[in-house]
């Protein structure tokens, strides 16, 4: 990497070298059976280059340094503004990430603890059970003509499980996350049992007046919204309906959002970003107070504001890390804790639906804050408890307006897709369904 | 490469092996705005390895060539892991064995064309949108993928295919007042550069279709009877009955699999559904899939009765049916799995007009805009629609989401049009990003959709 970023250096102003490096593998079981078993070594190369105001990029996976800099010479040519500068970044928090153990795991201790997951579920429910356990080790290194020479190694176990409904692939799922390998705990176990079998039978119900909870792992169809509004990219393309917003109340009081990058009690902490710049608690609302935009150096420059340390190379759809340019994006979003327990939630519903899976979430006016999605499963809420699920039935508001009367937020954080969430009591999302 | 190929998978102390090595060619050009955002080329490449030994299969892909060694180890202890623990042997379908060098048929080749060029193009389009005043922002994206992809198994096939892919998608946003909408516009295919060119009209009718979306009305959520426009068709084919098709979703699912049984009367009988990889041009061509199976038309549905599915070679031995070369991977990264080529719903004999007649009073809705599906439950948006009174058009609608189960939604298609028209843009996230997934259709008139508005 070093020889690269002195050749770079010798053909522009500054430059920036990325690499990763990354293992995995992952075993998936489909109706409590073995059903794959898949391992993959990856590695690859970033660099980027500016030059009297423009930036080339350049990528590979096989290092060939005369060729990485031709093609981010060629790329510079294009004339892609390039007005901010790479940080030197020195003497970051000292996070927990990697935990040499995962190393140690066999693909025969993944087998057999799917195995076990599928055979407690099986004695306590009907549904049929998928589960996949993965582990990896992702090591990413970062130099830049500054003088910012950083690297982090990062661990994950991560399972999935999975109780499908009858007759479709809808299911109750969880994940559980960890920097090394861990059996399921019981509480895991318990809340996808006992969701599931409070939660079988068909119902057919008007859906008028009815409370909304999102389960933790149907938040994101919220946040990504949340995300819309309050990236730097928005602000600069004057299509967040919030750039006017700073300080002022968007969202109930009982709501606070933060990117929080340096807490190393879970996987993928990060002191800083993919562009080196330090990482730090990020506050996005405070008790429902708009408080900060997340940019890049890019857009940074753009508003001519200071980095807030949110340049990753992530896309919607994964891809590949070095092929991506750091764009703002909000790598470890968390909304705090609420007061109440998810059971408490539940038995202070009358009538109400549980969004445990969102369809269409991705699709929609994103930026205007609306949401439509499917529901499946939509589970039943009578009287305080859970029993049975609704089909075919749609969700429909706009995160400006729902998230503005919020009932409860639960009193612990689950990971989950797109952040770490509680599930959230909502009063006004609009339901629709053929019954 | 064919001999280092050759060389590994000789390595390989297997029942059954193959290698699939990637050379993948990118190029982008992006604008955000008036603001060029990307502009560059780059190349990757790697291997796959799938290694079936004892009924256990296993699959690792790895960038280095000095990693090939480990590789091969671990996928061959994996495959044995997994056979001591599997209770359903894998076996694979027989295929033909084949050395084909294939190159596909380009009315002009995007690799002679220099990036200036193309950068002079996307730039020409993206200046359309950007003169209308309202027209606050565009996202436009220029990707070019050339997948230069050589296939050996134990078996004795050697191919060698190159996948060329040229694509313009993006996003057009107006704004007024604090209402901001968007739609999107796609244009691009498999069969060269050429379908890029002479596209402003494109450019000038999603223009003026985001400056309309300003004073169309919110649709109100309810059950509607629809007229769906062809990409709305192609999207409903693709999410809510095309996925059931393929295999590996329903393979390890006991009541989906009793359900998807051939034969079964699952859809109305004016319902005609083939997937046909071999569509000269279409986004969704190839010849041979990352198995090495020749691909082929396969019907899936006839006069609404389930008459096939997609498969790969494991499938295809599990179900007992016939091989169809449809395992695909996106690229180097991963393991082929079971995607759709072209998928289509054949057309009718209904005109536009006369399937409007036929709806008299409802909504027809044009655009997707994004889907997903969940077993039999489908969801996915639309970028516009027009309410209908008695077969006419009346005002313009937004904010259409449409959700539905397959199975009443398959009977609940009455007509369909004479105007099939496939998507030029693809991308489909079955866990790998398909780039060329493809689907096609006529206007369809379905009953009592469930629309959420917002």
């Amino acid at each position: 990497m070093d020889a690269l970023v002195s050749k770079a250096e010798k053909i522009c102003d500054q430059a920036e070298v990325f690499a990763t490096e990354k293992s995995s593998d992952t075993v998936s079981f489909e109706n409590a059976r073995m059903k794959n078993i898949k391992s993959s070594i990856q590695s690859g190369i970033a660099l980027r280059i500016l030059k009297e105001g423009k930036q080339g990029f350049a990528y590979t996976k096989n290092p060939a340094d005369d060729e990485l800099i031709q093609n981010a010479l060629v790329s510079l040519q294009g004339g892609v503004d390039g007005l901010f500068t790479f940080p030197l970044t020195r003497d970051i928090p000292a996070l927990k990430t990697y935990n040499p153990h995962i190393e140690t795991v066999s693909n025969t201790a993944l087998v057999e603890e799917c195995s076990r997951v599928c055979e407690l579920l099986a004695q306590r429910t009907q549904g049929q059970i998928n589960v996949s356990a993965s582990r990896s080790v992702t090591s990413i290194n970062l130099r830049n003509t500054a003088g910012t020479n950083l690297s982090v190694k990062s661990s994950l176990y991560a399972l999935t499980t999975g109780i499908l409904y009858p007759h479709t692939s809808a299911s109750l799922h969880r994940i559980f996350v960890s920097k090394s390998f861990e059996v399921a705990r019981n509480d895991y176990i318990d809340f996808l049992i006992n969701t599931y079998n409070q939660s079988t039978r068909e119902i057919s119900s008007p859906l008028k007046n009815m409370k909304v909870i999102f389960l933790p792992e149907t938040v994101h169809v919220l946040m990504q919204r949340v995300r819309s509004g309050a990236n730097a990219q928005s602000i600069y393309q004057n299509i967040s309906p919030v750039s006017q917003r700073i300080n002022k109340q968007i969202f109930d009081e009982k709501l606070s959002i933060s990117n929080d990058p340096l807490n190393d009690q879970l996987p993928f902490a990060r002191a800083f970003d993919d562009e080196g710049v330090p990482c730090r608690h990020f506050p996005l609302v405070h008790r429902g107070i708009l408080k900060n935009f997340y940019n890049d150096l890019y857009f940074a420059q753009k508003l001519n504001t200071a980095p807030s340390g949110h340049g990753f190379r992530s896309g919607m759809w994964g891809g590949e890390p070095v092929a991506i340019k750091p764009t703002p994006s909000l790598s470890h979003l968390t909304i705090e804790p609420g007061t109440q327990s998810f059971d408490e939630m539940v038995h202070s519903v009358d009538r109400g639906i549980i969004i445990a899976e969102a369809l269409g979430g991705h699709s929609g006016n994103i930026p205007n804050g609306d949401f439509s999605i499917g529901v499946s499963p939509a589970l039943y809420i009578e009287n305080g408890e859970i029993i049975g699920h609704v089909k075919d039935v749609m969700a429909t508001g706009n995160i400006y307006s729902t998230l503005n009367t919020i009932i409860a937020i639960e009193n612990r954080v689950y990971p989950s897709p797109g952040g770490t969430f509680p599930a959230l009591l909502l009063d006004t999302v609009r339901l629709t369904a053929k019954t | 490469m064919f001999e280092t190929l050759r060389s590994i998978v000789s390595s390989i102390t297997a029942g059954y092996a193959d290698i699939r090595y990637e050379c993948k060619s990118e190029t982008k050009i992006a604008f955000q705005g008036r603001e060029l955002f990307h502009v560059g080329s780059n190349t990757t490449d790697g291997f796959v390895i799938r290694v079936l030994q004892n009924g256990g299969l296993s699959s690792i892909a790895f960038t280095r060539r000095s990693d090939a060694e480990r590789a091969v180890q671990t996928a061959r202890d994996n495959a044995l892991l997994m056979s001591e623990h599997t209770h359903k042997p894998i076996s694979f379908a027989e295929t033909e064995v084949i050395r084909e060098t294939f190159q596909p048929p380009l009315t002009e080749d995007p690799r002679k064309l220099s990036i200036d060029e193309k950068l002079l193009i996307i730039r020409h389009y993206n200046s359309i949108p950007l003169r209308y005043e309202k027209i606050v922002t565009t996202f436009l994206q220029y990707n070019e993928t050339i997948r230069e992809k050589y296939f050996v198994s134990t078996e004795g096939t050697e191919l060698r295919e190159d996948l060329v892919t040229t694509t313009l998608s993006g996003l057009i946003t107006s704004k007024e007042g604090s209402l901001t909408q968007n739609v999107r516009v796609a244009a691009g295919g498999s069969g060269g550069f050429t379908v890029l060119r002479h596209r402003e009209d494109e450019f000038e009718r999603k223009s003026k279709i985001a400056l309309d979306l300003l004073h169309a009305k919110p649709v109100a959520g309810g059950v509607y009877n629809v007229v769906l426009n062809q990409d709305m068709a192609g999207v409903f084919t693709h999410e809510a009955f095309g996925h059931f098709s393929e295999a590996d979703l329903i393979e390890d699912t006991p009541s989906m699999r009793e359900r998807m049984h051939l034969g079964s009367q699952l859809g109305n009988e004016v319902l005609n559904i083939t997937d046909d990889p071999t569509l000269p041009g279409q986004l969704g061509f190839y010849k041979y899939d990352d198995e090495g199976v020749r691909s082929r038309p396969t019907p899936l549905m006839k006069q609404g009765v389930l008459v096939g599915r997609l498969h790969s070679r494991r499938t295809a031995a599990a179900f007992a049916e016939a091989l169809t070369g449809h395992c695909i991977a996106e690229d180097y990264r991963f393991s082929p799995i079971i995607r759709m080529g072209n998928i289509f719903i054949e057309p009718g004999q209904h005109t536009l007009n006369e399937l409007l007649l036929m709806l008299g009073n409802g909504l027809y809705i044009l655009d997707a805009k994004g889907g997903q599906t969940s077993g039999e439950n489908f969801t996915f948006g639309a970028q516009y629609g027009y309410l209908v009174k008695d077969g006419r058009l009346d005002t313009m609608v937004r904010d259409i989401n449409i959700s539905g189960n397959l199975y009443q939604t398959l009977m609940n298609i009455t007509g369909v049009g004479n105007d099939l028209e496939f998507c030029q843009v693809g991308g489909c996230g079955k866990g790998q990003l398909n780039i060329r997934s493809c689907h096609g259709g006529p206007h369809i008139l379905v009953q009592n959709v469930v629309l959420g508005g917002i």
